[in-house]
């Protein structure tokens, strides 16, 4: 060995390398969350609620393409797909919709939303989308996450992502299951303000889906999965 | 996996530049594994086996925009468990001298400084730098040589 490598080696005792963290039980949380397809556990159930999301991606011309696998949860449901379909960004699909305050989102939306301990009286404003979803923009490591709620139950509960390149994976939240998509993909909302139409949007950032009660949560940004878990474990 | 997942987690901190995807890398790669344990080939080593699942996911994360958390060397003062305790004299002479070589290496090219950091900073062997890196055995040597000969250029008349 040259001196040069020795000298290397010695550089590699003295380099400040991040802590390592114990891995374990994040690794068995995930080997026991995992779960086969929805059908082979929940039944007519399940395969009731798959028929009402192939029959609404074939509704739509776009979303007409080979559908590789589906993941369903609380009133979500993942699809995943060969091709995205069209989509715009955010902005031109209308934001999060309009803004009011918790009291007036609480009333429209028939439910009490669930939050982080905030400091002082909690967000000054949340986005209310028709009358199903509602946001709010939280800060997570430095960054903004959004906060999206609503109904597990109904069919305007329903909405869709469609992945193509995108990781998915369960994970678990409190020990429930939980769904953790990485990378860009779309989600298609139906808004009944507009008379049922739906609206496909672009998702750039990460996004955490769980069930808490009878809601669905999904938290959106960009953010690591442990931090998006993290933070989820704090919302109540 | 408590033997291994040290070095899991080093080895994608070293390609991820992060240390939040090296940990998500490191345990989707251990998940991965466990469920790969049917296509392990008997009696072959383990870690390398280990470290291209753990490198691929870490590869799957690197975002070009994400910044690189550049490496760094502990604070002067810290001391570990059994170090002789050097005269402040040659303490900052080995703290400059150390200074300088990271400096150098940090400005190699990435495949080049991911190979320094895999052989000479993690000690993995030959084999195991070529699993992280996802590249032939030959391709590590030929790298290590050229990446070393471009540190003595750089470090000419300091060595």
């Amino acid at each position: 060995m040259t001196s040069l490598e020795v000298r290397l080696r010695a550089l590699g005792h003295e380099l400040e390398l991040p802590a390592e963290p114990d891995l374990t039980a994040a690794i068995l949380e995930q080997l026991e969350g995992r779960r086969p397809f929805p059908w082979r556990r929940a039944g007519a159930l399940a395969l009731a609620l798959v028929a009402i999301a192939v029959g609404a991606a074939f509704a739509v011309p776009q979303a007409r393409t080979a559908i590789l696998r589906f993941f369903h949860i609380g009133g979500e449901t993942i699809i995943r797909v060969e091709t995205l379909p069209p989509a715009v960004e955010r902005a031109q699909a209308g934001g999060f919709g309009m803004p009011v305050s918790r009291p007036e989102a609480e009333h429209t939306l028939g439910f009490r939303l669930m939050l982080p301990p905030f400091h002082g009286s909690g967000p000054d404003r949340v986005y209310v989308l028709g009358d199903s979803v509602g946001t709010v923009i939280l800060r997570s490591h430095g960054r903004p996450v959004l906060l999206s709620e609503f109904s597990s139950a109904g069919e305007m509960g329903l909405k869709k992502l469609t992945v193509n390149q995108s990781s998915v994976q369960w994970v678990r939240v409190d020990g429930r299951d939980a769904i953790w998509i990485r990378g860009t993909h779309t989600l298609t909302y139906f808004d009944r303000q507009l008379g049922f139409r739906e609206q496909t949007i672009r998702i750039r950032g990460n996004v955490l889906v769980w069930t808490r009660g009878r809601l669905t949560l999904r938290l959106e940004g960009s953010v690591t999965r442990t931090q998006a878990i993290a933070l989820a474990r704090t919302i109540d | 996996m408590r033997t291994h997942q040290g070095i899991a987690f080093r080895t994608a901190y070293v390609l991820t530049g992060s240390a939040a995807d090296a940990e998500e890398a490191a345990q989707d790669g251990f998940v991965k594994a466990y469920r790969a344990l049917g296509r392990f080939r008997r009696g072959a080593p383990l870690r390398p086996w280990l470290l291209r699942i753990v490198a691929n996911e870490a590869r799957n994360r690197r975002r070009s925009a994400a910044r690189r958390e550049r490496l760094s060397l502990r604070a002067a003062a810290e001391a570990r468990p059994g170090d002789a305790v050097p005269s402040p004299e040659a303490a900052l002479l080995s703290r400059e001298s150390h200074e300088q070589l990271l400096a150098a290496v940090e400005r190699l090219s990435d495949e080049h400084r991911k190979a320094i950091a895999c052989r000479y900073f993690l000690d993995l062997s030959e084999d195991e730098t070529a699993a992280a890196l996802h590249v032939r055995r030959g391709t590590v040597k030929s790298r290590l040589s050229r990446a070393l000969e471009r540190l003595r250029e750089e470090l000419e008349g300091e060595l």
